[in-house]
């Protein structure tokens, strides 16, 4: 019998809020169990911290709700619907936007395409509607207070920090519902960690969910309500910020990776 | 977010990344105009003649070039060429209209290439290995079936007949193969430049992670592409084998490595990710300016693939240095 969204228990969470919630997930990399029936929510305008050590399977869970993998057991629901993830375009339609840890920026695109990438507008024939890419891109970019020269720059030439703005850039422009955030602050400088950390602070207003998911403590406890750590693709806690500390989510993974 | 603007690039200079093939396309020109004996070069005659004899590889290039953008592989061109009319003729001969002949056989080129692309796509190993298989086995086969006996078309497709006119024939001055190769090269250039197909093949060649995240089924683009070059390749060894009058099992050796010569020289980088259509073209033509100017010059045969291997490390070292120089003067 498949669980229900009643049947799985999260503290603290509004069940008529729910915006994903995924039940006993599992997924196999051959030998490797990855995910060992993680159960995982986040509710509206909620912003979660997801942390962990190397290889706890936190990017793995996030590309399972990106539907960059499949799980190959457990069941995911989407506004209180249960869905079938079988895509990375299954989550967009959705509106699941993910801004990965790598970027997902081919450098020998412009800023434009990499934004439309995959979306591209488009009229006749599937011929793109250049014009339209490239004002939706200014704009987004705008809203986001990143001016850069011309939507037709090559990304290859931005900086870490501009393109890690392309890439929210991106997550946004399609209207997202949840916000995923794999290690958004790497390789940024301190004035660039701020804005990210303060543009999830906006998300959160628009009432949009951020998963964040870092090694930075500092970073996630400033902004989310709520923070689950994860170590050997389990979860090991789940408690809203308020009543934990980063030493105490420090000690927490240490001693997950120490074993105890 | 605070603002953050980017400084306004010191750069002044123009992007030679994106010149150096051009200025080596009017280079080549000018020194083989200077230098062949007579200026035969510039002889109309000789232009002519490498009008009809450039699309032949030409037209297959340009969807080599395409692949490689998409960061893939094919070098069984060699040997889909050669196959592809090889079924021409045996239509011919059992008795099919030389159109009808010509028409089934360009999806019969696809169909080689998609063999192509599932094999790669679904093996995940490396393309340059897996079409370098294909080539050697499409040859032995050919080889085999074929007996390596030339034979003649000549009489189901003479020289003044229909086909032979659309495929070869002449627009005033203007051979029709070149007038083909450069339609190609325009419908091509706009579908890898203007179409969202084209974005896709870019996304699969720049960041092909990036692409996948990002709901690109690069296993498609890659299949499509595969696909493209065999209907080249179909086509393209029709219109040699009209031109030429004869189906040969040698039809189209050596294709393999110039296509990629061409498509190397014309600025499309071997990781994928960059190119230009303008570029594979204009590659097409220094790769036959170079061939052609040595000829008239008299420099034996090994002389002239020599001084292509040389031309094409050249420009790969060239390309690095000036795209390099232009991203560093953007940043």
């Amino acid at each position: 019998m498949s669980a229900t969204m009643d049947d799985v228990q999260s503290p603290g969470r509004d069940g008529s809020r729910s915006l994903l919630k995924m039940v006993g997930i599992h997924k196999w990399f051959g030998q490797v169990h990855a995910l060992r029936g993680v159960d995982f929510e986040v509710t509206k305008g909620e912003v979660v911290g997801l942390v962990g050590d190397n290889g706890a399977g936190k990017s793995t869970l996030i590309k399972v709700a990106s539907g960059y993998h499949r799980a190959d057991e457990g069941q995911i629901f989407f506004e209180g619907q249960e869905v079938k993830i079988h895509s990375t375009k299954n989550t967009r339609d959705l509106g699941i936007e993910t801004v990965y840890q790598e970027q997902a920026l081919a450098p020998h695109l412009s800023i434009a395409r990499n934004i439309f990438m995959g979306r591209e507008p488009s009229t006749f024939l599937g011929f793109m509607d250049t014009e339209t890419m490239n004002n939706r891109s200014m704009d987004a970019l705008t809203g986001m207070g990143l001016k850069l020269r011309s939507p037709e720059t090559m990304v290859s030439t931005l900086s870490g920090g501009q393109r890690q703005g392309v890439a929210i850039a991106r997550a946004l422009n399609f209207k997202a519902k949840l916000v995923i955030l794999d290690e958004p602050t790497i390789a940024l400088s301190v004035k660039e960690v701020q804005e990210v950390l303060d543009f999830v602070r906006g998300l959160k207003e628009k009432d949009i969910a951020v998963i964040y998911i870092t090694h930075t403590l500092y970073h996630v406890y400033s902004v989310a309500d709520r923070i689950v750590v994860m170590a050997h693709g389990k979860t090991l806690e789940d408690v809203p910020t308020r009543d934990t500390s980063v030493d105490e989510l420090s000690d927490i993974i240490v001693k997950s990776t120490l074993g105890e | 977010m605070q603002n953050v603007t980017v400084a306004r690039p010191r750069l002044k200079r123009v992007n030679l990344g994106g010149l150096s093939t051009p200025i080596a396309f009017l280079l080549a020109m000018l020194i083989f105009a200077i230098f062949s004996p007579g200026h035969r070069f510039l002889d109309p005659r000789n232009l002519g003649a490498m009008a009809k004899l450039t699309p032949d590889m030409g037209v297959v290039a340009l969807g080599v070039g395409m692949l490689m953008i998409a960061g893939e592989f094919d070098l069984s061109i060699a040997s889909v060429l050669p196959f592809c009319s090889y079924i021409f003729t045996q239509f011919l001969i059992a008795g099919l209209d030389p159109f009808v002949a010509f028409v089934l056989v360009l999806p019969i080129g696809a169909a080689f290439g998609l063999i192509n692309g599932l094999i790669v796509v679904r093996t995940g190993l490396p393309s340059f290995i897996i079409t370098l298989s294909t080539m050697l086995f499409w040859r032995g086969l050919l080889y085999g079936v074929s007996h390596m006996m030339p034979i003649s078309i000549l009489p189901y497709v003479p020289s003044d007949s229909p086909l032979a006119h659309l495929l070869t024939g002449q627009i005033g001055p203007v051979p029709v193969q070149i007038l083909w190769f450069l339609a190609f090269a325009l419908i091509l250039g706009l579908i890898l430049h203007r179409n969202k197909f084209g974005n896709w093949v870019y996304a699969t060649g720049s960041n092909q992670d990036a692409a996948i995240a990002m709901g690109i089924n690069v296993s498609l683009v890659k299949v499509a592409c595969y696909m493209l070059i065999g209907f080249l390749c179909a086509f393209a060894a029709v219109m040699q084998s009209v031109r030429l009058g004869s189906f040969a099992a040698t039809q189209g050796i050596g294709f393999e490595l110039k296509a990629i010569a061409a498509v190397v020289v014309g600025g499309t980088s071997l990781r994928g990710g960059v190119g230009s259509m303008l570029g594979i073209a204009l590659g097409v033509f220094i790769i036959q300016i170079i061939e052609n100017g040595l000829i008239l010059m008299q420099v034996p045969v090994f002389g002239v693939e020599t001084f292509i291997g040389i031309a094409v490390i050249l420009f790969v070292v060239l390309n690095n240095l000036t795209n390099r120089q232009f991203a560093s003067q953007s940043a």
